[in-house]
């Protein structure tokens, strides 16, 4: 009967969705990363960067190839896909479209480690990683820590409001500590406090970025079984547990792996404003609520997203450069802004 | 559980009066700072009424809240009336057994004025302790610096101000005859471009904060003749990228490190994070230099030793290293 | 069908505080539609609860066509059993098929995606509910009753066996509470689906369901046909409550009209 009705709009198998969603999205990624280090303020020939007849050290355009460009790209890549992944699983654990990386304290961990590490001038190397990243990794995992010993400890009722509560909680807390810690620097400690809260992608060196894809490639690991489940789990506990889903045993999951992801990319670029935020909620507009699609694409997004507006930032003042904070805050707010207005 | 959530609940109450208060003070600051300069003319002129009526005697309980000053007060014979110097004055060794009130950002107004000053050296900036101060009727110097003649400007204004104007007039003209005689043996000689690194992460390349052409330090650069390879973009700080180091490819770098940030047994490795650099000149050329020193970050009366260690590390041939 | 059998729940554990189920016993025959009936804090909800797999049971069995509730893994449960909660809240913009092949979760497994079948099953459920030709809208966008019928249409795509409702209609107005008893007795007489229904509206149940189970306290004080056990002295027991029950001949069931309290 109905079916003849619902014939004239058939729907396309999700298979094949994500095969399109994939393709399209991995195709943009991958021309980011590819064009992007080509362009800059600094004109460079790619055929100098590779030719052979030069000596490396003497060869200006592959060094600005090789050491200001690409571990930069690969880095807003690596955070721009980090932050948009756990921004997707954020607001899909918090059931609340607001959520970010920054609503459960992690972020705000992140920076207190760095605060931390530059007012008391730390200086160790772990694995060729300097104290600085090092030491915001360590204050991400603490913050997950009392944020995931918060929510654990309450073993049956409503526990996305005591994580959100606890989380909260936590980012306001470490967010006294990290103004109380600012307080104690010198003038200059202070200065490169707040440099540091701008964000830079400007890592110039593999070893940070091979360091950020040991706690990313796990936080990636535990994506990957999320997607239907966040589905399932964004329409209700009590919906998702009856149909089968270990809502504890997922919830923990999504917050690691989302912390773990939130806690490598702060510790690599400092504090990126906006793309957790905003990325999920573009991607939702282009493919839809199924996060089977809405987390592939995100991560891929967020990667060609923040690849273009750490670009912006390079050159649009050019000679000097902008922190990249501040391109994703003037694209972001008002993209925020509207989204809001949409809703209501 | 119920128990649980009580606590729970206290906590996030305590966390949010904590934050509501943090953030009112902060509030209050930020309106305090909008204050008119109207009140500093008042209470310059204050100053100056102050100032008249003992003239002969000048004060003899001062509080210097800027490093600088307290340096070119101990320079110009007036050390003995000093009564309270900040948290930062580290120079001369004098300033330990002195009363400590603050710094720029914090300065404990009520210690201030429990040491009963009759002049107070404050930051033009510190809108909120110039007007607690005028409020308490204490005269008070505002503290201006900018560049490189602000220095021997400052500790002129500052004598004229205590009543040991000669002293002063002498010390200023003596800095300003070492800093002219560095600045002859150097004329001539070929200026290399000089990338002036004010700070960065230890062990790596980032978060550079360079000189970009303003500022008593690039003024020190440029007299001990060097030219500042970012001198055109005109900023007192930069940050600097690494693409922009590789274009501009400095000659010659010098990074500046103050209090204990630089360990001995550091300098050679941090030397060595530049060498992912190759292409720029001072790398090749091995001249990185890493200047440990408090002098860089006062400009009071040793900016004469901070201009003549720019000046030996970039002409070594003049000055017999 | 559905025997439970003395079971008992506290919150907090075997010996927590609150004992919220206390030795409660029923049986269910399959293609019936029972009411569970009680006031508030009777325990209904956490019944609900344990019969969906959700909570165990501190004592007693739940036992499902000869198979233990407890001992079958959640995606077992999950394919005989289909919980329809009172609202439904979505964060996100899903569509109204999107919502019915979410029922499918527990016949994929972990990285499966839906096949043809599936969504076959899907539309099915729809054609069953009367909602297809929603098929294609958003959610978020649809009436009261419309969702309501949707989310029915989801938990037949996932379990046709046995429903579980947890006050389908307190949320609705009369006249869609009149369009999901309707379509509750429909699904019953058509595929003989099996259903329990919490709620608090005594004429729903006494329209719908052939039996009703009486909750106070978190114990059963009564249970039966309808017509011998929804009567004015339970009513009093339940709910302190005069009511007058009469046979409405219009209506073809009984009906309920609170008088005032005992």
């Amino acid at each position: 009967m109905s079916h003849a009705v619902a014939a004239h709009r058939p729907r396309v198998a999700v298979r094949v969705r994500l095969a399109w969603t994939v393709a399209v999205f991995g195709t943009i990624a991958f021309l980011a990363c590819l064009l992007a280090p080509l362009v800059g303020s600094t004109p460079i020939h790619l055929s100098t960067v590779f030719d052979r007849s030069l000596s490396y050290a003497d060869n200006i355009d592959a060094q600005i190839f090789w050491v200001a460009r690409l571990p930069r790209v690969l880095a807003a890549a690596l955070v721009g896909s980090s932050l948009a992944l756990a921004g997707v699983v954020f607001q899909a654990l918090l059931r609340n479209p607001l959520a970010s990386p920054d609503t459960l304290g992690v972020s705000a961990g992140a920076s207190l480690g760095a605060m931390i590490a530059i007012t008391f001038n730390l200086d160790f190397s772990l694995f060729g990683v300097t104290a600085v990243p090092v030491a915001s990794f360590i204050g991400s995992f603490g913050a997950l820590g009392i944020v995931y010993g918060l929510s654990a400890a309450r073993r049956r009722g409503t526990s996305t409001i005591v994580l959100l509560l606890g989380g909260v909680t936590v980012q306001a807390l470490l967010s006294a500590i990290i103004a109380f810690v600012q307080y104690l620097a010198d003038f200059t400690q202070t200065f490169r406090n707040v440099r540091w809260l701008m964000g830079s992608l400007d890592v110039a060196s593999y070893p940070p970025l091979l360091a950020a894809l040991i706690p990313m490639g796990i936080s990636w690991i535990g994506f990957a079984t999320l997607p239907r489940v966040l589905d399932l789990i964004s329409i209700g506990h009590e919906s998702a547990a009856a149909r089968g889903v270990d809502v504890d045993r997922f919830e923990r999951v999504a917050l690691v792996s989302a912390s773990l992801a939130t806690g490598a990319a702060v510790a690599l670029a400092g504090p990126v404003s906006f793309v957790g935020l905003i990325v999920p909620h573009l991607v939702r507009l282009l493919v839809g609520a199924d996060h089977r699609l809405v987390l592939p694409a995100s991560a891929l997004f967020g990667a060609a997203f923040l690849i273009g507006c750490d670009l912006v930032a390079r050159t649009i003042i050019a000679p000097l450069e902008l922190p990249v904070g501040i391109i994703t805050a003037i694209i972001g707010g008002p993209v925020f802004l509207w989204l809001l207005l949409r809703r209501s | 559980m119920a128990a649980a959530s009580k606590i729970l609940r206290r906590v996030a109450i305590i966390v949010a009066l904590v934050a509501a208060t943090s953030v009112t003070a902060d509030l209050k600051v930020r309106t305090a700072s909008r204050m008119s300069a109207g009140t500093v003319v008042r209470a310059a002129s204050l100053a100056t009424t102050g100032s008249r009526a003992d003239l002969q005697v000048g004060p003899t309980r001062i509080i210097s809240l800027v490093p600088a000053t307290t340096e070119m007060l101990f320079v110009m014979g007036a050390g003995n009336r000093i009564a309270g110097v900040s948290d930062y004055d580290r120079f001369p060794p004098e300033v330990a057994k002195l009363p400590k009130v603050g710094g720029l950002i914090d300065p404990n107004v009520e210690r201030v004025i429990s040491l009963k000053p009759d002049l107070v050296i404050v930051y033009d900036t510190q809108t909120d302790l110039k007007q607690q101060l005028d409020r308490a009727r204490i005269p008070m110097f505002r503290y201006v610096h900018r560049g490189l003649p602000d220095i021997t400007e400052t500790m002129r204004a500052l004598g004229d101000r205590i009543g040991a104007k000669d002293a002063a007039n002498a010390a200023a003209a003596r800095i300003e005859a070492q800093l002219s005689a560095i600045k002859a043996r150097v004329a001539g000689r070929p200026r290399p471009s000089t990338l002036l690194v004010f700070g960065r992460d230890a062990g790596a390349l980032r978060h550079i904060d360079a000189s970009g052409g303003y500022g008593f330090l690039h003024d020190v650069l440029e007299l001990a003749g060097g030219t500042d390879v970012l001198g055109d973009l005109k900023q007192q700080s930069v940050d600097v990228s690494t693409e922009m180091i590789l274009r501009r490819a400095p000659e010659a770098i010098i990074e500046l490190h103050y209090g204990e940030s630089l360990k001995t047994e550091r300098i050679e490795d941090e030397r060595k994070v530049w060498n992912a650099l190759p292409s720029v000149p001072a790398v090749k050329n091995n001249r990185v230099y890493l200047l440990r020193g408090d002098e860089f970050v006062v400009p009071g009366p040793r900016i004469v030793i901070a201009a003549e260690r720019f000046a030996q590390t970039l002409h070594p041939q003049v000055f017999g290293r | 069908m559905l025997k439970a059998t003395d079971v008992s729940f506290s919150y907090g554990g075997r010996h927590g505080a609150r004992r919220v189920i206390d030795r409660v016993s029923f049986e269910v025959e399959r293609g019936t539609i029972v009411g569970l009936l009680g006031p508030n804090g009777s325990g209904k909800t956490t019944l609900v609860r344990i019969l969906a797999g959700m909570l165990h049971p501190d004592s007693g069995h739940v036992v499902l066509d000869g198979a233990s509730v407890m001992e079958m893994s959640r995606r077992d449960l999950a394919r005989r059993v289909a919980l329809v909660p009172q609202e439904t809240h979505t964060t996100f913009d899903f569509s109204v098929i999107d919502m019915v092949l979410m029922g499918r979760y527990p016949h994929l497994g972990p990285f499966e995606l839906e096949r043809p079948a599936d969504l076959d099953i899907a539309r099915d459920a729809l054609d069953a509910t009367g909602t297809a030709d929603l098929e294609s809208r958003s959610f978020r966008t649809l009436s009261g009753g419309e969702k309501q019928r949707v989310v029915i249409a989801a938990a037949l795509a996932q379990a046709s066996d046995l429903l579980l409702l947890d006050e389908p209609t307190t949320a609705l107005d009369v006249g869609y509470q009149f369009e999901i008893a309707t379509l509750l007795k429909r699904l019953n007489a058509a595929h003989g689906t099996t259903m329990i229904v919490s709620t608090h509206d005594l004429n729903l149940a006494a329209s719908l369901c052939e039996r009703v189970v009486l909750l106070k306290s978190g114990c059963v004080v009564a249970h039966g046909v309808t017509a011998e056990t929804l009567t004015a002295e339970n009513i009093r027991l339940l709910y302190n409550v005069e009511a007058d029950v009469q046979f409405h001949a219009r209506a073809g069931h009984l009906t309920v009209v609170p008088l005032g309290r005992a």
